[in-house]
């Protein structure tokens, strides 16, 4: 029997020890069951959160899912939150379970003081958006706050606001509860804070590109507050000093010219875009476009979020519209002219008043024989420029002696030269090469171009000089070059040649011409506003661009060094 | 006799018009540019002037300009024959003072001589 006892005191005991041990052990599994149960709400809401939040960049919309989830492992009897909006701060709690007036007004005042807090900051003054929902407030309810906890919610290193839980019961919360939400608002904080920088970034990239923008860019919210307004457009409405700029500056400064506001407001509310007649302010052009701002929304329907007004400045197309309406028309009056000149001519021949073997008819012959060539010199030079803007214009090289080129065009040009009392003469360089490959007609093209400009614009007993020589940039300029009838030559920094190349130089003692129209010689639709000495001699201005053309298709250079008053001297280059 | 001032360019134009116009019943003076043609106006007083457009130095719209602005040159009416045809030019032309426009191409000297033998006609019956 006293065997049995010690026997049993130790069974007892053992019982004991399993009983207890398991039900540490289970306390402990319950414990970490609870545990793990937080976890999985953690990492649950975290993941609703990512979904839900996405990219929204409002930290109200982000706040309200972050109440709007907390009942799924925080037991609470109401939830709020703080943020600050520009003059007021917006309040918004959701009743849980009813409670009275003052568990409301307590819970506010905490949050603001939190806030107050935070930022440090008198918020006693500022006024509240309220929003309170959820379960009735009942005065006769007696209680207060029991537990509570804030979370601040901050934004880019900012606090831009509280969240706030409360209960009844007291010491309910707890630090891991504290952690959970505290870790749910930074993940959203951050969430935010990176869209920002983000929104901000390319906000900088668009304000960089619409400042630099030549467009005058103007826009406006649905209040005609001005959102933007670019550098261009404050100096198209002469906008200066630093005061704010507002819409009534665009209307008086725009006056009766375009009606702005009038624009505005039917792109506002008939959302509808609008693109103006060309508008003439001060020296410039300008198209007006006015187009909605439209922010379109996911739920279907757009959004009106403002207007933005173009000045698109179309001076330079004007211009060069204006430009190429003078040389058509400048075209169409050089070939009507002596085609009306032939009718004309033909209507006096065969109205038999005139004998056809008088000097007269003689005379009419002779007219009608300039009018016909000055007009089929026309047509070829439209042709060749044609064909040089299609790209089409071919050259056929060949071997060809440029020496009996030069010495043809001068034997053609002596007689009107002799005419008009101008000296004119060849000036061949010893170290020509007999062939040089090039195209001998589009050649003589361009001497008859040179040629005849320099008779038309030279004065009798002037002088009219062709040079031709070959410059090897790695060798000196020739010096043995006679100059002495003419004042104006290209010198080693006019002829800017890379490798050797033949060098043909037509100089004049003409009038010259001047430094602002030397640039232009050689494009179209532009010809130096010159008076030929010579009344009859007229030009279009298209040999020059047509000789660009031939000599350019021969990989050369084509020039022009003149001083006005003084001469005037012509020259190409072609690459040996 | 009626004397008559070509301010034209075109020098085809000038003889042709001069053989045009009956023999022995009008004077006849030409000017090549506008600069010259307000000279001749000065001294050659003409009853008519026939003005080219698209002129060296001076042309035509400018010429009309300085008539129009000036107080002391004789008022003498202008017929404008050009051939530029554009219904713009034409408008800014006879708002400027001239009396009538001939399209150069679109006319034959025939009717060009017309057109000068009526608004000398007219002209006459005024004084």
């Amino acid at each position: 029997m006293n065997a049995i006892l010690p026997i049993l005191f130790v069974l007892v005991f053992l019982v004991l020890y399993f009983y207890f041990s398991l039900k540490k052990r289970e306390k402990e599994i319950f414990k970490e069951r609870e545990e793990a149960t937080r976890r999985l709400y953690e990492l649950a809401i975290l993941k609703e959160l990512g979904e839900r939040v996405g990219y929204s960049l409002n930290v109200e919309e982000i706040l309200q899912i972050i109440t709007g989830s907390l009942r799924q492992f925080i037991d609470y009897t109401a939830v709020g939150y703080i943020v600050m909006a520009p003059e007021k701060l917006k309040v918004n709690i959701y009743i849980e379970k009813p409670i009275n007036h003052i568990f409301l007004g307590e819970m506010k005042e905490r949050m603001i003081a939190s806030l107050s807090a935070l930022t440090e900051k008198s918020l006693e003054s500022v006024v509240l958006d309220e929003v309170v929902s959820g379960a009735i407030v009942v005065d006769e309810l007696k209680q207060k706050i029991g537990s509570i906890f804030n979370i601040p919610i901050v934004i880019s290193g900012m606090v831009v606001g509280v969240l706030s839980v409360a209960h009844t019961n007291v010491g309910l919360y707890k630090e891991e509860d504290m952690t959970i939400l505290y870790k749910i608002t930074a993940q959203a904080s951050e969430a935010v804070s990176r869209l920002q920088e983000v929104v901000k970034m390319e906000k900088g990239k668009l304000n960089a590109m619409v400042e630099s923008m030549e467009d005058g860019v103007l826009m406006v919210d649905t209040e005609y507050r001005i959102v933007v307004a670019n550098p261009a457009i404050k100096k198209i409405i002469k906008f200066g000093g630093n005061k704010e700029i507002n819409i009534f500056d665009f209307v008086d400064s725009l006056g009766g010219k375009f009606d702005i506001h009038g624009r505005l407001e039917e792109s506002l509310v008939n959302k509808k875009s609008f693109v103006s007649e060309r508008i003439n302010i001060d020296e410039s052009f300008f198209e007006i476009g006015v187009y909605p701002v439209l922010h379109s929304q996911t739920k279907g329907g757009d959004q009106i979020l403002g207007a933005v007004v173009v000045f698109n400045d179309i001076t330079h197309d004007i211009e060069l519209e204006k430009v190429r309406e003078e040389f058509t028309g400048m075209i169409v009056h050089e070939l009507r002219s002596p085609l009306d000149n032939i009718k004309k001519i033909m209507e006096l021949a065969v109205s038999e008043t005139i004998d056809k073997n008088s000097d007269q008819f003689r005379e009419y012959l002779n007219m009608v024989h300039q009018s016909s060539s000055s007009m089929l010199e026309l047509v070829n030079d439209i042709l060749d420029l044609s064909k040089l803007q299609a790209g089409k214009f071919e050259v056929n090289k060949e071997k060809a002696n440029i020496r009996e080129i030069i010495e043809n065009r001068i034997s053609f040009y002596k007689i009107s030269a002799n005419v008009k009392k101008i000296f004119l003469e060849a000036s061949l360089n010893n170290n020509l090469p007999e062939l040089t490959e090039f195209d001998p007609q589009a050649v003589k093209q361009i001497l008859n171009n040179f040629l005849s400009n320099a008779l038309k614009f030279t004065s009798p007993k002037g002088s009219i000089l062709v040079s031709a020589f070959v410059y090897d940039p790695k060798e000196f300029f020739p010096k043995d070059l006679d100059r002495s009838k003419v004042s104006v030559f290209p010198e080693v920094t006019d002829i800017n040649v890379k490798t050797a190349s033949l060098c043909v130089v037509v100089s004049d003692t003409g009038i010259g011409i001047p430094r602002d129209s030397l640039k232009d010689l050689f494009h179209t639709f532009k010809q130096a506003k010159l008076s030929p000495v010579d009344k009859e001699s007229k030009g279009t201005g298209l040999g020059l661009v047509i000789a660009k053309g031939i000599v350019e298709a021969h990989d050369g250079t084509i020039g022009v060094a003149s001083k006005e008053g003084v001469g005037t001297s012509f020259y190409f280059t072609i690459p040996l | 006799m009626k004397k008559i001032l070509v301010i034209d360019d075109d020098q085809f134009f000038c003889k042709t018009l001069e053989a045009a116009l009956p023999a022995g019943k009008y004077a006849f003076v030409s000017a090549e540019d506008g600069e010259v043609g307000l000279e001749k106006l000065r001294s050659e007083k003409p009853d008519l002037v026939i003005l080219d457009l698209m002129l060296p130095k001076l042309d035509g719209t400018a010429f009309l300009k300085k008539l129009q602005e000036s107080t002391d040159l004789p008022k003498v009416p202008i017929l404008v024959s050009s051939n530029l045809s554009s219904v713009k030019k034409i408008s800014d032309v006879m708002t400027m003072g001239a009396i009538g426009y001939v399209i150069k191409s679109d006319e034959s000297l025939e009717s060009i001589v017309q057109d000068i033998e009526r608004v000398l006609g007219e002209e006459g019956k005024k004084v």
